[in-house]
């Protein structure tokens, strides 16, 4: 969007330059490859050499006016096709220009900085771009599902399986280890938030004990707001080398989003309505007795029911019940309401230089528990005007709602979640709702009573989030020659939401009258506002000489961020109707707020020479920001990059560029400025005394430096496309604690200091093998191999398990050590005595090792798309070879002799005791991520319906992780039970179950 | 022209965009720039009640309030879930890297770290706020507690060593001091604070302590009562210096006589009524809600051990203290069926029972000592008859203990009964004289070691170098 208007802005209609004495107008028309059947509107044409040029209309037809009577070679260029330069000699003032289709995608504007872009052809940088219509493919409930398997480099991988998102992004692999980790992410112009916010789960879960929130929530980022619709194009920055405009927030890389524009002329409205349904991908099973006597000797082991008259009362229960094998999962996670999602558009533009694109969207996902949705609607309105022929404005507003239910699920102390209770419930106990409405006590001796079909009924956990994305763009065209254009830009937005989580247990359900006893009856209400605002202006200059053209940019960006959560836990309501927290007999509240403002002053050169084959770029950040030691600091990223689209090449190469890149980039510290007071109460009032964790006043930003070659070859008349880059990430000054002599009064204090180099290699083939008019084949093969390790750490920090890392070192904890990789996994290997009788060896005699590493070997992805007449057939395919999980919900079935597969079960638990790490298990996998199959109708079809008003119809069925090939033996090896964090995510406790959902759909475009 | 447009326009904008202050004072917590700086009235008294609340803190560590008296052989921690209150008590040793080595420790440290950045903030305060008098009353309570903290890990410590913490650099590591050398700095900052208080004359603290400082006989808010407690942990320091053999033996017991004398408001011997016994300074406890600071002996794995209930003489009223237990615990080796009084689990009271901090009674069995030490038996059997003799129990004469020997037994005797499960008092003496030993003690286990002292945590010794780095320096 922003590319565009700079463009636009930069080629006047009109040029008001030094006078040339004689002015040509050259006209003609833009088509596609269809001819004279196909114009094409929106294409640029511009004159070779100078900065004149313009747009075609609706009819495919351009006027430029050149201040040459001699040959001019005009070039023409449209999203989506490739292209094109011709020569118009002397005396010749019509040209008609025929465009080919980019089937690979190989041209697209790549953003260089905040107002800046240059080719894809040029580029210097591995970047990805993924557009809209690649995007929204196969529906996915939010954007960062939908990356999945798209972009090289990118490890994208979901939480759970509950619905309404919760998914992490990693570019090039892990780059801090107490800092940020997530992406940054921009939408228009404007950097958006992506936070977490902990919806409270912990209350009723117990998973982290307390009355508070937590980090075991099972909670979403907020990304997952933005509707995939909207958007027009993705582009990846993977690493400082490119992201290094973004300063101190770049490490992590970012992931530009620019939404739909309006367009001049024929006004498009689009309709598409889908249904959908989920079902469970995988189901564990549980044990399957027998016999009255297999589940009396059952509990004669694992519940010490030994006596005669014991036993034969067990066998008794067994042999009442009326199903002899509830198949639970079946049971429960079976909600099969159909999903819905309706996307409705319009976009056009009129001849005065107003453009529109307004957009809506209403969906409904199901979750597979009872009564577990997603609920999402949206608006978006942009709209641009050009004024005069200087300045264009824009106006970009996006406003959403969403609501989710996901019910519980993850790790519990209370027994409540599902896969706790199942691991808990002899498999012929009956669960479900009784005739009379009301549910039964859960009779199983080890978890008494809760009951998960009657949590699913009458616990709720709504989270709802009103949200709305703003952002005013201006581009002043302030000054315009033959061959020199001065552009200002100014843009200004706005990200706010408003987080409403609520939690309602009523003190009768089983669950929480067994946890909470005195004080059951539990209620929760979180409210978390968060208001990003930013302000760039930048200056652009472009000077095209006939030797060169340079293109120098300079401006500012300041960002102000600030959030306040407001959380409160009551206890003790007694009466179930009630939802107000002044009715506790206890209430914990807690509240955080924070406000950071950054300021960055950027410049940057970009210098085209040879012909445009050689593309040199130096540009420096400097950013400021108050999370700092020294707010008023700023901190310089310098970023040095150069590319060279190799000549004299044989004929069946079209291009080969190869290029280097080098660029730094930071991640703010999230804290450690602060020495806070910790206080304590006496009887009641407040004391204080300083915090155990020093502040550091100097406390400065993580710097991370990339060093990124590679080439671009294409070859066979730009039908197959190879791309090659590697990398060497290094992050120094790693935010960190060090331990200090707690004589000292101190445990510990921040510090920066310590290593961690990331080294990678991604290759990517695209390739059109058959491209035939009635049949054509497009493929995209990745692939990305990357290995982190922790270089250094700096005196006083010694070995540790990050935070959340770990549910104990005989399961498999994360590791931090200096020569071993980021993700490696510590747990028991080998006990140093002869074992016991008892089989078990005691822990302080287990030999500690490193067992695995949580990181793939490698990913690739396929994407192969097959088009038959007005048939096509699309597939994507993920397959991430190695990579470690740690699966604890086989303990929970292993510790009560409740797995489906017994023997298995009994084995692994006696082999986990005699401290062996049985619990870390390869989670490589290939998964089945999109299938879609679409049926264009005929236009003859489409001509009769709806009395022409309809253009054109499609009819697709689609499928979204159908299939999943994999040795791991839990629900699904993409997990994390703490959600989103950098280290320490390999965590299967009880999770959400995966589920497998199909979609019709009818696209329909008027 | 229009260049210029540009220039200024561009300009314009990033100035007014610079304006925005970068500075961002942290909105969430306090943090310690709020007490740095002069200090509001309010701000004192918040960092006060800090280095009480802390102190209680060291005081319901495990550490303190559990493995001393186990290591003394009157209590017994018996737990299923965690057999290492035995195991590395009674039947091993201290694991300086978890459970029992690594407590009673960094929350002393803290407190003493707290202490010291409220003295050094107090001359800053300014008159409007608090006083010169006032001020002199905190700094004089404050440096009292800053010794007591000090004193409590050289209990848990003893001739480990203690490190001493510079006054007012966080980032420099203290080294670590001999017994005997702390003991003298004890001294040293108690004679300082005394000093301090004195010149506060007839003044009291600026702001209402907790009740343990007002409900017990003795409103310690006035600067005259806490030159009185502060005097009492001086004349206890003192006796501890004595039988170390610090000074020459006789002038350090009798400077403890004189300081306990001055604490107990009486010279003579034998001249505390009863009613005073309870008479003290107290940390209260609050059991639930936000405060969640319960007394930490009420615990229902908590026993006495039964060597400890034979050991009473008849007719003493102190056996009162020890009550049977409901169902006899037993595990890793040891079992009994008696438990301590606070220690029942199912008498909610217990949870707020009050632990003293330094109580009458202990200071006149301590003059007692000083006078037994000092040669003046007849005197220490007064103050000691005076305890007995409150418990039913009939007053000794010379005859009955005539040998220094036989009259530390009495007074040891009396001081474990008084003072039962009341701090590691009984550590402290059984170590002094040399009796927790093979040979002289009975051992509880076949593996007994005779722990006498808690290690120096692991985390201090990573964070020096090594436990090469731990050895105490004396000069």
């Amino acid at each position: 969007m922003k590319i565009r208007t700079v463009i636009l802005g930069a080629l006047a209609v009109l040029t008001a330059s030094a006078a040339q004495a004689q002015q040509r107008r050259i006209t003609g028309r833009v088509t596609g490859e269809g001819g004279a059947s196909e114009p094409l509107s929106g294409a640029s044409v511009t004159v070779v050499g100078t900065t004149i040029g313009s747009y075609t209309g609706p009819d495919g037809r351009f006027s430029v006016t050149v201040p040459s009577t001699g040959t001019v070679t005009l070039r023409a260029r449209r999203i989506g096709y490739t292209q094109k330069s011709v020569t118009v000699p002397a005396g010749q003032n019509e040209i008609d220009i025929a465009l080919v289709r980019d089937v690979l995608q190989l041209e697209a504007q790549v953003v260089t900085g905040t107002a800046t872009a240059v080719s894809s052809q040029n580029a210097a940088n591995a970047v990805s771009v993924v557009s809209g219509e690649q995007l929204t493919r196969v529906a996915a409930p939010t954007i960062d599902n939908a990356l999945q398997g798209k972009v090289a480099g990118a490890i994208v991988s979901q939480n759970s399986g509950a619905p309404g998102g919760g998914t992490q992004i990693q570019l090039r692999g892990v780059s801090t280890i107490l800092g940020n980790y997530s992406p940054l992410y921009v939408v228009d112009g404007v950097i958006v938030n992506n936070n977490s916010i902990n919806n409270g789960l912990n209350v009723i879960s117990g998973a982290a004990r307390g009355n508070y929130s937590s980090s075991q929530d099972q909670s979403v980022n907020r990304i997952a707001d933005l509707n995939p619709n909207d958007i027009e194009s993705i582009q990846i920055l993977k690493g400082p080398s490119a992201s290094s405009i973004y300063g101190s927030k770049g490490t992590n890389g970012v992931i530009i989003i620019t939404t739909k524009q309006g367009r001049a002329g024929q006004t498009n409205v689009d309709f598409t309505q889908r249904l959908g349904r989920s079902t469970l991908a995988k189901k564990l099973g549980t044990r399957c007795f027998t016999s009255g006597s297999e589940y009396s000797d059952w509990a004669a082991n694992v519940l010490g029911d030994t006596a005669v008259a014991k036993r034969a009362a067990n066998a008794a229960t067994y042999n009442a019940a009326a199903v002899k094998c509830h198949d639970y999962e079946d049971e429960f996670y079976s909600n099969d309401q159909l999903a819905y999602e309706s996307i409705a558009s319009v976009r056009g533009g009129n001849q005065s230089g107003t453009t529109y694109f307004i957009s809506g969207l209403a969906k409904q996902d199901n979750g597979l528990a009872p009564n577990d949705y997603y609920k999402k609607q949206s608006l978006r309105v942009n709209v641009g005007q050009t004024i005069g022929s200087r300045l264009h404005l824009n106006a970009n507003s996006e406003l959403l709602h969403s609501i989710t239910q996901r019910g519980v699920s993850g790790n519990d102390n209370n027994g409540i979640s599902p896969g706790n209770i199942f691991a808990s419930t002899p498999s012929f106990m009956e669960l479900r709702r009784n005739s009379d409405g009301t549910f039964p006590v859960n009779p199983s001796p080890l978890l008494p009573g809760s009951n998960p079909f009657q949590n699913a009924d009458i616990i709720k956990t709504p989270e709802s989030v009103f949200r709305l994305l703003g952002s005013a763009t201006g581009t002043f065209n302030a000054y315009s020659a033959e061959r020199q254009t001065v552009d200002l830009t100014l843009t200004g937005g706005i990200d706010s939401y408003a987080d409403n989580a609520k939690i309602v247990s009523p003190a009768y359900g089983y669950t929480e009258a067994a946890a909470q006893g005195a004080l059951a009856g539990t209620l929760f209400n979180s409210d978390a506002n968060f208001v990003n605002a930013n302000l760039n202006g930048s200056v652009v200059h472009r000077l095209v000489m006939p030797v060169f053209t340079a293109q120098t940019s300079a401006g500012f960006r300041q960002e102000r961020r600030q959030y306040t959560i407001t959380q409160i836990t009551g206890r003790g309501v007694i009466f179930p109707t009630v939802t107000s927290v002044s009715q506790a007999a206890q209430t914990f509240p807690n509240q955080n707020q924070d406000l950071v403002k950054d300021f960055a002053y950027y410049a940057q050169e970009e210098f085209f020479t040879l012909q445009d084959r050689l593309l040199l770029t130096a540009g420096v950040n400097a950013e400021r920001s108050s999370n700092n030691g020294d707010q008023r600091k700023f901190y310089t990223y310098p970023k040095f990059s150069a590319s060279y689209r190799v000549p004299m090449l044989p004929s069946f190469v079209n291009e080969l560029k190869t290029r280097l890149a080098y660029g730094m980039a930071g991640n703010q510290p999230t804290g450690g400025r602060n020495t806070f007071l910790t206080t304590l109460l006496y009887e009641g009032v407040t004391g204080a005394r300083s915090s155990t964790i020093k502040g550091a006043e100097n406390i400065r930003p993580e710097k991370a430096t990339e060093l990124e070659g590679g080439f671009d070859l294409t070859v066979l008349n730009s039908r197959v496309r190879f791309s090659a880059t590697m990398y060497r990430k290094q992050i120094d000054d790693l935010l960190l604690q060090a331990a200090v002599a707690p004589s000292t009064g101190f445990t510990s204090q921040y510090i920066n200091g310590g290593q961690i180099v990331n080294r990678g290699t991604e290759l990517e083939l695209d390739a059109t093998p058959i491209d035939r008019k009635e049949f054509t084949w497009v493929s995209n093969t990745t692939f990305s191999q990357e290995r982190g390790k922790v270089t250094s750490l700096p005196a006083g920090v010694n070995p540790f398990i990050p935070a959340s890392g770990s549910f104990g070192t005989s399961f498999g904890n994360a590791w931090i050590q200096p020569g071993q990789s980021t993700t490696v996994i510590q747990s028991y290997q080998g006990c140093n005595i002869a074992l016991p009788a008892s089989g078990v060896c005691p822990t302080a005699q287990r030999t500690i090792a490193l067992v695995g590493d949580a990181n793939p070997d490698y990913t690739m992805g396929f994407n192969n798309s097959f088009t038959f007449g007005r048939a096509r057939l699309t597939g994507l395919l993920e397959w991430r070879k190695g990579g470690d999980v740690v699966n604890l919900t086989n303990n929970y079935f292993d510790g009560y002799n409740l797995a489906a597969d017994t023997l298995t079960s009994q084995i692994r638990y006696k082999t986990w005791r005699t401290g062996q790490p049985v619990y870390v298990e390869n989670a490589g996998f290939v998964k089945l991520r999109e299938i879609t199959l679409g049926y264009d109708l005929p236009a003859s079809l489409t001509q009769n319906l709806l009395r022409g008003a309809l253009q054109s119809a499609r009819l697709e069925l689609s499928g979204r992780n159908l299939k999943t090939w994999t040795k791991y033996s839990g629900y699904d090896p993409e997990v994390s039970n703490f959600s989103n964090q950098p280290l320490g995510r390999m965590q299967d406790v009880t999770p959400y179950p995966p589920s497998r959902q199909f979609l019709f759909s009818i696209i329909t475009s008027f | 022209m229009r260049k210029y447009t540009t220039a200024l326009t561009a300009g314009l904008i990033m100035a007014a965009a610079c304006k925005d202050n970068p500075v961002v004072p942290p909105v969430d917590s306090p943090t310690t720039n709020a007490v740095s700086g002069q200090l509001t009235a309010a701000g004192v008294k918040t960092l006060a009640l800090g280095v009480l609340a802390n102190d209680r803190n060291l005081v319901s560590e495990l550490s303190y309030s559990k493995l001393p008296e186990i290591y003394a052989r009157d209590m017994y921690r018996i737990d299923p879930n965690e057999p290492r209150y035995v195991t590395e008590t009674l039947g091993g040793s201290a694991d300086p890297g978890g459970f029992s080595g690594s407590g009673g420790w960094t929350n002393g440290y803290v407190t003493i770290r707290a202490a010291n950045t409220l003295l050094a903030a107090l001359p800053n305060t300014p008159e409007t706020q608090l006083s010169v008098t006032q001020r002199q009353v905190v700094a004089g309570l404050v440096q009292t507690f800053k010794a007591l903290d000090y004193y409590r890990l050289l209990e848990l410590r003893d001739t480990l060593g203690v490190a001493q913490q510079p006054d007012n650099d966080p980032n420099t590591v203290g080294p670590i001091v001999c017994k005997a050398k702390a003991l003298d700095y004890i001294a040293a900052l108690l004679d300082s604070a005394n000093t301090t208080l004195a010149g506060a004359g007839t003044a009291s603290l600026p702001f209402t302590p907790p009740t343990g400082f007002t409900k017990f006989g003795r409103d310690y808010s006035k600067a005259a009562n806490l030159v009185l407690f502060n005097r009492g942990l001086k004349g206890k320091v003192d006796v501890y210096r004595g039988l170390q053999h610090q000074s020459p033996t006789a002038g350090a017991f009798t400077q403890a006589i004189a300081e306990l004398s001055t604490a107990l408001g009486t010279a003579t011997p034998g001249g505390v009524p009863a009613s005073q016994f309870k008479t003290g300074l107290y940390h209260t406890f609050v059991a639930g809600g936000t405060e969640n600071a319960p007394n930490p002996l009420s615990d229902s794995r908590i026993g006495v051990n039964p060597k400890a209930q034979a050991a009473l003489q008849a007719g003493d009223a102190r056996a009162s203290k020890i009550i049977p237990l409901a169902k006899a615990i037993s595990g890793s080796g040891i079992s009994t069926s008696v438990t301590y009084v606070g220690s029942d689990a199912g008498n909610a009271a217990n949870l707020t029972n009050p632990i003293a901090i330094l109580r009458d009674e202990e200071l006149v069995l301590l003059r007692a000592q000083a006078y037994f030490e000092a040669g003046q038996p007849l005197n220490g059997l007064a103050d000691l008859n005076s305890v007995r003799t409150t418990y039913g129990l009939s007053a000794l004469t010379l005859a009955d203990v005539p040998t220094l020997a036989a009259q530390r037994d009495a007074l040891l005797y009396e001081k474990r009964y008084s003072l039962f499960f009341e701090g590691p008092q009984r550590l402290v003496d059984l170590r002094a004289y040399g009796l927790l030993k093979a040979g002289i003690t009975t051992p509880e286990l076949s593996s007994d070691p005779f722990n006498t002292a808690i290690p120096i945590p692991k985390t201090e010794a990573d964070a020096r170098g090594g436990r090469d780095k731990l050895t105490p320096t004396c000069s």
